[in-house]
């Protein structure tokens, strides 16, 4: 055990050739166009950070039910806590005066109403059933899971109803519901005020509900030996590329990235480019997506308008799965993941489906919708998560019964 | 108690884990083998609620072996 822990977190001759392939993409993306080489690295960031903290937005909310233990949620908010601060910055240079309802470009808003609550229900529920969110599903196929997949064939049918139901969503209600972006009532000081006390009052409500359910054991890996330069440099690499980071941790560098991300051009969000992916999936099957009222149709805000098959979005998402499958392979956690039953491919497809509903009826996922609408000072992410919460209660009931 | 969940989706390798704890005997030892990462977080909380002690070792690249057993009483 102990030789075989001693090679794990260095490189070997596989290892090095399938991260200078990733170094040589990266480099002609950047070299033949800047701006899609940008949202590649973005995307790279995402995936080995979201590895790293192991951080899966279901089990952020589902572990809060699940096992009374609020690990990534509490580093969900950290994410939140700083992500609002930066996007202030960013929307207040979009639109400095406020008024006459405008709300600032690309920025995470969504309509508001019975709809959206209905979309976060689903895709609590799916994502529990699933065993992983949009951005976990991403994550985790880098990491070698087949059922990750397989949840990411059933997020592509969920939207695919989602493209042939939207027509009738959007004229008999959603383009009748309000986009509730708090400057416009709250003014800028008062509504970053108001996003920073929820997103604390939360984070105390977590902690007080894990001390309730028994506390949270401190794993400690700290040498409290006295350790010399070469020792050091060591766990230094350990610390970054072999162990998990605290979720805390994974969660501020998200919400840096992420405001990072609005600031180059548009924030984190992953939805709009499967929606398209779902699209090319229905002309495959000659089912093609009818023309969309609304806009761009489900998703337009997260959406990929450019018809060059480089999207920023696919930019985005399949660099989660390269940051990923680098952060495994210097962990040395990299391997095929076969699931123990066949059922389970069924409960990942039938969960990706309900979860890809949600996703294309709010709008976003829970990037989208969620990690980048609160910190938007919009009112559409606070619904959504409390709707997510809800969802995952019922999943939790679900997938207790079918273990 | 040997418990292999290898192979096993989120949240099951968590859960499986609880329920040996819940239903070992109280001299028992538990030998909780996963592929699955994430479980290395959340198991150590659980068990400490439940009184078990932790012990994680790497089994080989991507595996880990947890040792679960009562911690002494003081």
């Amino acid at each position: 055990m102990a030789t075989s822990a001693s090679k794990i977190g260095t490189l070997n001759a596989g290892r090095f050739v399938a991260l200078a392939l990733l170094a040589f993409v990266s480099f002609m993306l950047l070299q033949r166009n800047p701006q899609i080489g940008v949202f590649w690295l973005f995307g790279l960031a995402f995936g080995f950070v979201l590895q790293r903290g192991r951080f899966c937005f279901a089990s952020a909310f589902r572990d809060l039910f699940l096992l009374q233990d609020g690990r990534v949620m509490k580093g969900i908010l950290g994410g939140l806590l700083v992500a609002t601060f930066g996007f202030s910055l960013v929307m207040y240079n979009l639109l400095p005066a406020l008024g006459m309802g405008r709300i600032p470009f690309n920025a995470g808003v969504y309509p508001v109403g019975a709809h959206l609550v209905l979309a976060g229900l689903l895709f609590g529920l799916g994502m529990v059933v699933a065993g992983g969110c949009v951005s976990g599903t991403l994550y985790r196929i880098g990491e070698g899971y087949v059922a990750s997949l397989v949840s990411l064939a059933g997020i592509i049918v969920g939207l695919a109803f989602v493209h042939h139901t939207w027509n009738w969503w959007w004229e008999n209600y959603i383009s009748f519901q309000p986009l509730v972006w708090l400057p416009n009532s709250l003014g800028w000081a008062g509504s970053i005020l108001a996003t920073g006390v929820a997103i604390l009052a939360v984070f105390l409500l977590v902690l007080w509900w894990e001390s309730k359910g028994g506390g949270i054991a401190r794993v400690s890996r700290a040498d409290r030996e006295v350790m010399t330069f070469k020792e050091r440099i060591d766990s230094l690499r350990r610390s970054v590329f072999v162990w998990a980071w605290p979720a805390i941790t994974a969660g501020l560098v998200l919400g840096v990235l992420n405001f990072s991300l609005y600031l180059f051009e548009r924030p984190w969000g992953l939805i709009g480019e499967i929606s398209r992916w779902s699209e090319g999936f229905l002309s495959l099957v000659r089912l093609p997506a009818p023309v969309h009222v609304g806009g761009a149709g489900p998703c337009s805000i997260g959406g990929s308008e450019s018809i060059s098959p480089l999207t920023w979005g696919l930019m985005i998402n399949v660099g989660m799965i390269g940051g990923s499958f680098i952060a495994a392979l210097l962990a040395g956690e990299f391997r095929l993941r076969v699931a123990r039953q066949g059922r389970r491919y069924l409960q990942s497809f039938g969960g990706g489906t309900i979860m890809g509903y949600g996703a294309g009826l709010a709008g976003g996922c829970n990037i989208g919708a969620f990690f980048s609408s609160v910190p938007s000072l919009a009112l559409s992410g606070w619904v959504f998560a409390l709707s997510l919460a809800v969802g995952a209660f019922l999943g939790v009931q679900v997938i207790k019964r079918i273990s | 108690m040997r418990v292999d969940v290898r192979g096993e989706i989120c949240p099951y390798p968590m859960l499986k884990a609880v329920e040996a704890m819940k239903k070992a005997k109280p001299s028992e030892v538990i030998e909780v083998l996963t592929d699955h990462a994430p479980a290395l977080e959340t198991i150590p909380t659980q068990a400490s609620r439940l009184g078990f002690s932790v012990k994680i070792g790497e089994t080989k690249g991507g595996e880990w072996r947890i040792t679960l057993s009562r911690a002494s009483p003081s």
